[in-house]
């Protein structure tokens, strides 16, 4: 970003009184574009230590879709994991053929990965299930995210092992997360919501991280804007369908309000997981009888979502 | 002061002096969900916005 000539009415930083550039609402502190990078910096840091996200011999898949999410996580991950010994880090990028839109983030995304100089392994839904998500969701345009969600997810499990992943990192924010809290409310969907997929892997699963759970979205977009890595993407044209869109106008509605909404749904969710600890009993693991993979039917949600698709 | 929206149209609005966040809600605008520029540079929601101002918005949220 430029600098403007100083005016005298412009919020100074709370930390060395340069001219702000954010504002924390919650802590009622600015900052200027150096301590707001820092901050986040350090914030991630922090999330990742406070639960050992990462531990020594890991090597990390960053999910890069080349959206703002993804791209702030893959940043963030290779400033701060040269310095912690013996993890390595990789970027996986899905490419699920939605037409007029993915073809603009992987290119970011391939852009990012030359000036960061991370291992990139792209896997494309034509390669892995013989066809582009926009022919899978014909006439289903409705169920665009349960139907990507089933296939991008094993996409990435299929990247991360290629790869020889141990940790699978997604680009998940503080309002994804207090928005998939409220939703597995409003669907009643309380399994869903104290699952923990970063630690119920039990040896099956590669387990998932989500280092950016405690930034928000806004702080998110304005590190990217700090660092000259902002692009202006297109929006995913399945989006106006999901109910996501509709929570999250609700609960930015909300935090705005009452600041701190988002974080205590996240609190909130954490508690619940500390009271049901134990009084849940988890679906026994299977194995799917078409494929093999792990899951808690006889079908796994890939096999059922290609038999309804007639494939 | 002039508000150029994330869709590139603009707003010129006969305003005296004020805070930006203000002049959002005004504009039926959550302040969260946008960033602020005033020639190149981000700005927070306090800074006072003068008449001559203009003003930048970028919309944070990418559905996908």
């Amino acid at each position: 970003m430029k600098h403007e000539p100083v005016r005298p009415e412009v919020p100074r930083c709370s930390v060395c009184a340069v001219p702000a550039v954010t504002f924390q609402r919650q802590s009622g502190r600015h900052l200027c574009s150096t301590h707001a990078t820092a901050d986040i910096c350090d914030r991630v840091a922090i999330t990742i230590q406070e639960v050992a996200m990462i531990v020594p011999g890991d090597r990390v898949a960053v999910a890069l879709s080349g959206g703002k999410d993804s791209t702030a996580l893959l940043m963030l991950l290779s400033r701060l994991i040269p310095s912690w010994e013996g993890v390595s880090l990789v970027a996986i990028t899905i490419d699920e053929g939605i037409a007029g839109y993915r073809d603009e983030t992987v290119r970011s995304a391939e852009n990012l990965i030359r000036s960061l100089g991370v291992e990139h392994h792209c896997i494309s839904f034509v390669d892995l299930f013989g066809a582009p998500l926009d022919e899978f969701l014909r006439g289903r345009e409705k169920e665009a995210c349960s139907i990507c969600g089933i296939l991008r997810k094993k996409a990435l499990i299929v990247g991360a092992d290629r790869a020889g992943a141990t940790k699978l990192a997604t680009g998940h924010n503080l309002d994804d997360e207090a928005q998939s809290v409220l939703m597995n409310v409003l669907r009643g969907d309380l399994s869903r919501l104290v699952r923990n997929s970063g630690t119920d892997s039990s040896g099956r699963f590669i387990p998932r991280i989500k280092p950016l759970k405690k930034i928000s979205e806004k702080e998110i977009a304005t590190y990217l804007l700090l660092n000259n890595a902002w692009t202006d993407l297109p929006e995913c044209p399945y989006s106006r369908y999901a109910l996501r869109r509709e929570v999250r106008s609700l609960l930015s509605t909300l935090e705005y309000r009452h600041p701190g909404t988002m974080l205590h749904l996240l609190e909130s969710k954490k508690k619940i997981e500390t009271y049901c600890a134990g009084t849940i009993t988890p679906e026994p693991i299977r194995h799917c009888r078409v494929c093999g993979d792990p899951c808690s039917g006889e079908l796994c949600q890939l096999c059922q979502l290609k038999r309804s698709l007639g494939r | 002061m002039k508000l150029i929206l994330p869709d590139r149209s603009t707003r010129v609005l006969d305003l005296p002096p004020a805070a930006l966040e203000a002049i959002l809600l005004g504009e039926d605008i959550n302040p969260l969900e946008v960033i602020a520029s005033r020639n190149g540079v981000l700005i927070t929601e306090d800074t006072v916005i003068e008449i001559n101002d203009e003003i930048r918005l970028l919309r944070i949220a990418h559905g996908g």
